[in-house]
């Protein structure tokens, strides 16, 4: 049910959907396998509408879906403009957040070629099979997982047999067989810092779902498509000592008059990064994204 | 699609397609601490997408002593997909049918994930056997009982057990056989024990009386 929620959420940010409604006049007869019928009903026709991750659109596009609607939202828009050249899209399906983190953080690889941070997040990721492992994972259930990203991050870097252009990463991006592994794999990654720092982590679980940590990562971090919050989105960029920066983009008005658009960065803590959690030229976000209620897309600053 | 190998990968990603790989690896698993667990898993045929689990029921619960098989179905896009289980043994609980078996467990729904294996799911099962969650019923009968006359479900659920879920049920069948010799007619004879649970004597006050 949550999924199917988060779902509608998120389809609220396209124009009005159109659900296929099931015939069904006996509600008591309507089980949870005619649930999870329809929400893969409301899966695939999310499906046809938006790519797993789309082509890079100028701002105006994002502005013209506001056209009509709260002046808030255009004025904001106006003040990203000034600081962002395009957005891309990532389907709302719940995996959003990892789905742009992934498209992000290769892109920038392929782009950069950066072998320091190659070589940095090739380490914390061996961390992170570590941690599995001494939570006791089975090492088969990670596994693959692990082995896609790893393949993917070989892959974007240039002059190997194995390299992949840009249009190949957008293609593989959209690529259901390698795209889920590798949001899986983000999930995975997740679960595992939650855990190995739980006494962190717990109090921000209970202000957000009052369950404990291991319920919360057995019910909202390990399945696909249930939504990332700010918890998740600390846990993986601590893992893999990778900044994000979170631009947010709300109907909320400041106080003093002028129109805003707040952001937050997400900077790793201590131990993974030199400076911990102090913006330095060495921690930098490289991957900007824009978040409206239920929804992450990918920014580019101009 | 045959990318794969162009793309280099070293294991199928196909995801509409069951990765046996994996569910050979915990085939594997799951055998090694069967002694320990008691929980097994194995192919119904040659054929991997159907197995057959198999669970002993809970000591304390009135499933102690029983042992409930499990059909399970691997789906396409296994283990994206979550495994399809349902009681091959007939059992007396609030999430499971009466009728036909099927479960009601959130982990075999919208909150499965990849990091869950067939043996988790199993033993999750078996903690749902422990504890009954008669306020997201399965079996609606079964759960107003539960709630409403919790003695005779306690009853039902053991009888259920031992005339299903053990080897040798013949205790049963020779309670049956005295009762029909004595002439009521059978069916009646295994209702009224199903529904006193199990208990010759008041099942002969109740056949009587009734």
């Amino acid at each position: 049910m949550q999924n199917q929620e988060a779902l509608m959420e998120d389809g609220e940010m396209e124009s009005a959907m159109s659900i296929p409604t099931l015939e069904c006049d006996d509600w008591a007869k309507f089980g949870d396998d005619d649930i999870m019928q329809q929400q893969s009903a409301i899966q695939a026709e999310e499906a046809k509408k938006v790519l797993f991750v789309g082509d890079k659109e100028p701002l105006s596009t994002l502005a013209a879906e506001y056209q009509s609607g709260s002046s808030i939202m255009i004025e904001k828009i106006k003040v990203l403009d000034e600081h962002y050249a395009a957005i891309r899209r990532t389907r709302g399906d719940g995996n959003c957040f990892f789905r742009s983190f992934m498209f992000s953080y290769l892109e920038y690889i392929l782009q950069s070629q950066d072998q320091e941070e190659v070589e940095r997040i090739r380490a914390n990721i061996e961390k992170c099979r570590k941690t599995l492992q001494s939570l006791g994972y089975a090492e088969f259930t990670f596994e693959d997982f692990f082995t896609l990203f790893l393949e993917q991050l070989e892959c974007v870097i240039q002059g190997k047999e194995t390299s992949i252009s840009h249009d190949e990463l957008v293609l593989r991006s959209r690529d259901q067989s390698i795209s889920d592994y590798i949001v899986m794999f983000f999930r995975f990654v997740t679960s595992g810092e939650i855990r190995r720092r739980s006494e962190f982590f717990e109090p921000f679980i209970l202000g957000l779902t009052s369950t404990t940590v291991e319920q919360f990562c057995k019910s909202s971090v390990e399945p696909m498509g249930e939504e990332s919050d700010h918890v998740h989105i600390t846990a993986l960029s601590d893992a893999l000592g990778v900044s994000v920066r979170v631009l947010y983009l709300d109907r909320s008005s400041c106080e003093s008059g002028g129109v805003s658009v707040n952001h937050h960065d997400f900077i790793p803590v201590a131990g993974e990064l030199p400076n911990a959690s102090v913006l330095s030229p060495t921690n930098k976000p490289f991957i900007t994204l824009l978040y409206r209620p239920g929804h992450y897309d990918i920014m580019y600053p101009k | 699609m045959s990318q794969r190998g162009e793309w280099g990968f070293s294991f199928p990603v196909r995801l509409k397609m069951i990765d046996f790989a994996r569910v050979q690896k915990e085939l594997q698993e799951c055998s090694k601490d069967v002694e320990e667990s008691g929980i097994k898993v194995s192919p119904k045929s040659d054929n991997l997408a159907l197995l057959i689990g198999s669970i002993p029921g809970p000591i304390g619960t009135p499933y102690e002593g029983g042992t409930f098989q499990i059909d399970i179905t691997l789906p396409d896009g296994y283990p994206f997909e979550p495994p399809k289980m349902q009681f091959a043994t007939k059992v007396w609980h609030p999430n499971v049918s009466s009728q036909s078996g099927a479960i009601c467990l959130d982990i075999l729904k919208d909150q499965w994930s990849p990091a869950l294996t067939l043996k988790t799911a199993l033993v999750s099962v078996q903690a749902l056997l422990s504890a009954p969650q008669p306020d997201d019923p399965q079996d609606a009968v079964v759960a107003k009982q539960y709630l409403q006359d919790h003695h005779t479900f306690v009853g039902t659920a053991r009888y259920w057990t031992e005339t299903f879920a053990k080897a040798s049920s013949l205790g049963v069948e020779e309670k049956v056989q005295k009762l029909v010799e004595m002439g009521f007619p059978e069916d009646q004879v295994k209702s009224t024990l199903e529904a006193v649970g199990g208990d010759e004597n008041l099942a002969l006050e109740k056949l009587c009386s009734g």
